[in-house]
């Protein structure tokens, strides 16, 4: 079943302070958080978040079509590296 | 930079006609065939690849020269490479992982931070494992103009800006 709307969004309290902190101080760092549940707010929007695996802290940059999703989906606990190939990566 | 790029893999035979099972590793799986014709990891012998079906785990293929099912079943665990210069040009802002796996990273002061391991994406920005130059575990860098300002393929080194907390202290 999902969550009620009623209650809103769920976040962590401490993932909203450390991030209002970081927005506040203009800073370019990564806010390490470890609660993959919290749901990605707006005001998360162009802040880049540590979000633990379970080993290590994955970056993740937030951007609008990210909102309402998860901080968990993406950062995958267990990775498979695949081949390189024709594979291209953009710089954003 | 590569000059070879492990484009796909023979499983071993597809039927009794000398087809052959064949994984590819392109990001759009067909596409292996169009960077035909591929050769072995050592070059000395060159395959053109003709994809028939799709099958479980990959492609039926006919590769010339490969007439008998013996012929197919001997090539089983080989590598099919495709020259790094037939992948097609890029734009500016991307690169293929084949370019930028192997590449120094140094930060702004000149600093050699690491090797790019491999390139990641989980969904959000790109990101370079880095194996770092003083060793111990990977680190994850976004692949953005702010935190990669500079990649310079010709000199193979990557110029990075890491935000805070992104190294380990």
């Amino acid at each position: 079943m999902s969550r009620s709307v009623w209650k809103g969004p769920f976040v962590d309290a401490y993932v909203l302070k450390k991030a209002e902190k970081v927005r506040d101080s203009g800073k370019n760092e990564v806010i390490k958080i470890w609660s993959r549940r919290s749901t990605i707010l707006p005001q998360f929007v162009g802040l880049t978040f540590g979000v633990y695996n379970g080993q290590k802290h994955v970056p993740v940059l937030v951007t609008e079509d990210m909102i309402g999703q998860k901080f968990g989906e993406y950062s995958p606990t267990r990775t498979y590296y695949g081949h390189a190939a024709d594979k291209k990566a953009k710089r954003k | 930079m590569t000059d070879l790029i492990c484009v796909g893999a023979i499983s071993g035979s597809f039927g009794v006609r000398g087809e052959v099972r064949l994984k590819s590793f392109t990001s759009d799986p067909e596409a292996v065939a169009d960077y035909s014709p591929l050769t072995t990891e050592d070059g000395s012998r060159q395959f053109t690849v003709q994809l028939t079906r799709q099958i479980k785990n990959g492609f039926a293929a006919v590769l010339g020269g490969v007439e008998t099912k013996e012929e197919a079943d001997a090539l089983r665990g080989v590598r099919l490479y495709a020259p790094r210069d037939r992948l097609p040009s890029l734009p500016d802002d991307e690169f293929y992982h084949a370019d930028l796996i192997g590449l120094e990273v140094y930060d702004t002061g000149g600093t050699l931070l690491g090797k790019v391991n491999a390139v990641l994406n989980h969904g959000a920005t790109d990101l370079l494992e880095l194996a770092p130059a003083g060793g111990g575990g990977t680190v994850l860098l976004p692949f953005t103009y702010d935190a990669v300002p500079t990649v310079d393929l010709t000199a193979g080194r990557i110029i990075a800006d890491p935000p805070e907390g992104v190294l380990p202290e």
